[in-house]
């Protein structure tokens, strides 16, 4: 049995992969996880899994644990084997789809990644390094001004209210000023997710294959993923536990 | 003795001859204790945020320094160089430019150089002399780059640090030759390093601190610091003006590429780091950089001094994997 833990910048997720088949999945919102359940001893990460109630002690017991996210880069999790995150999303994908030649899209917290695979093996990727502004944090922010939840924001592509700002947090000021000029509410919430294609399109550009492979919390959002069929006229994938692909991909390897 | 600073490598034989003391300010911005205090300093005097950090460090350099009179390069490097000289002369420092031309006409370079030797008041037989003081330095420092890559025993870090010193020559040639000879003897005797991947690093030198020794944790080396390596001018030109002409990091990219790639064969190595630095041109060279070269590519982007953030890292560490 394999435990894998994605420590991602929103939100902490695990995956308990046995023989290739995922027995059960969790997830906890990252920062009151640390407060609660790590701590830091020298310069490695103790995580008390067994009090966090998400595994049975004869589940971690006999567990391998695989990690990978943010918080590894800066952080060895005691007992535990690191893996970086792009090997970690590719591998998820892999299994979660049975695709051997796509481009992952795996879209996170804060994190964009695209990558580029062939014959099952990660041959390119980009990153987003300096702003956030097409991740879920930047969706959240968004919502919370709209004043909706974000199944609501995700669910309008319907002529979108265009948006331009490069920045996500001159985007707030940018969304409050459509909204005074009286757009609805829908138009706005497309507009939003219109901005998340812009974002994303010059990345996937640059790795052009048949299949997008769509990951990380973003890939929830529906609207999202018929905007980017539109844009690039590619199959969209969605596996079944998008959130939980790095930590699948953990357990995977 | 009197210090003249300037902006990126300039014939550095005229100063010499002349009797001054050379003082490259990228050196002194990059290895003061105070290099992001110095970029703050900067745009307190109001230079934008979305300028270059180097451009910000010569500047804060120029004025904590005291340097009174500067080459200011201005065709060649950064198009930016025009206007920090145009701060600089309202401080009243005394400013010289300098241009390398774009097509590396061998009769304009040496009408260039020949305005920086009258600038100075020194004839070619001076110059000749001094060229042949540091042709002597220059080859000792291509041993430490034979090191590197042919025997192994030399770190990246290490050869970017004794390639990049050559631009200067730690602005004392005599001490930086003895620090070079005592190097030599060391690295010498040394075991070889035994990383498995070979890396070349192309691209401006790094605003990064620790690229170098977070690479080598990762069973990866840099045997090709290749803009260092053209500071330190390892080739094997008559005269002055041929080894400023063969000097690629002034001229256009294919110049640069045709170097690129016969190093990176010669040197077996595996895979390219391309730094381009946030807010420079040579931004946009890296579309020709990834098209041109026949190995994977990484493109890191840095901003301001300091050790590598946890991006840039993942972003390494992935890069690195994928060719494992």
């Amino acid at each position: 049995m394999n435990l894998g833990i994605d420590l991602g910048s929103r939100k902490a997720k695990f995956a308990l992969v046995q023989e290739g088949h995922v027995i059960r999945l969790a997830d906890h919102d990252t920062v009151p996880f640390y407060k609660r359940y790590g701590r830091l001893e020298g310069e490695e990460l103790v995580l008390d899994l067994a009090a966090s109630g998400l595994f049975s002690a004869e589940e971690l017991e006999g567990a391998t644990v695989v990690v990978t996210g943010y918080g590894r880069n800066t952080l060895s999790l005691r007992g535990a084997r690191v893996v970086s995150e792009i090997r970690a999303h590719v591998a998820g994908a892999l299994a979660q789809t049975g695709l051997a030649d796509f481009t992952l899209l795996d879209m996170g917290g804060q994190d964009t990644k695209v990558a580029l695979v062939k014959a099952g093996k990660l041959t390119d990727f980009v990153m987003n390094d300096k702003c956030a502004a097409s991740s879920g944090r930047y969706l959240e922010n968004m919502a919370a001004i709209l004043e909706v939840s974000l199944a609501e924001l995700s669910s309008h592509w319907h002529d979108p209210v265009p948006l331009d700002a490069t920045c996500g947090i001159f985007g707030e000021s940018e969304l409050i000023g459509q909204i005074l000029r009286g757009y609805p509410v829908e138009r706005l919430c497309a507009g939003v997710n219109q901005t998340l294609v812009k974002r994303v399109l010059p990345m996937l550009r640059r790795f052009p294959s048949e299949t997008v492979v769509l990951t990380g919390g973003v890939a929830h959002n529906r609207a999202l993923v018929r905007l980017l069929e539109e844009a690039t006229g590619r199959t969209l994938v969605v596996p079944e536990h998008p959130q939980h692909n790095g930590a699948i991909g953990c357990a995977s390897m | 003795m009197h210090r003249v600073g300037f902006t990126t490598t300039i014939p550095l034989e005229i100063v010499l001859a002349a009797g001054m003391t050379p003082v490259d300010l990228n050196n002194v911005f990059i290895t003061s204790p105070h290099a992001t205090r110095m970029i703050e300093e900067a745009e307190v005097d109001g230079f934008p945020r979305s300028i270059c950090g180097w451009i910000k460090g010569i500047y804060a350099a120029v004025v904590e320094c005291g340097i009174h009179e500067l080459i200011a390069v201005t065709e060649g490097d950064c198009s930016n160089t025009r206007a920090l000289m145009e701060v600089l002369s309202l401080k009243g420092v005394e400013t010289i430019p300098f241009a390398y031309p774009h097509d590396r006409d061998p009769a304009g370079l040496r009408f260039e150089i020949e305005k920086l030797m009258r600038r100075f008041g020194v004839g070619w037989d001076a110059v000749k002399l001094s060229r042949e003081r540091l042709g002597r330095i220059r080859r000792k420092v291509k041993e430490i780059d034979r090191l590197t890559w042919d025997e192994n025993r030399v770190s990246g870090q290490e050869n970017h640090y004794f390639q990049v010193c050559t631009s200067d020559m730690n602005s004392d040639p005599d001490r930086f030759e003895a620090e070079v000879d005592a190097f030599l003897e060391k690295a010498r005797q040394r075991e070889p390093f035994r990383q498995r991947l070979r890396l070349a690093y192309i691209g401006v030198p790094p605003i990064m601190t620790d690229l170098y020794p977070f690479v080598e944790t990762l069973d990866a080396r840099v045997v090709f610091n290749e803009t260092q390596r053209q500071f330190a001018m390892p080739f094997d030109t008559p005269d002055l003006v041929e080894q400023y002409r063969a000097y690629t990091y002034p001229y256009d990219i294919f110049h640069r590429l045709s170097d690129i790639l016969m190093e990176l064969e010669r040197r077996k190595v595996d895979a390219v780091i391309h730094y381009v630095q946030s807010f420079c041109f040579r931004q946009i060279e890296d579309m020709i950089v990834r098209q041109k070269l026949p190995l994977p590519v990484l493109t890191l982007e840095g901003d301001k001094p300091g050790p590598l953030d946890a991006r840039t890292r993942i972003r390494i560490e992935g890069f690195l994997e994928m060719l494992a």
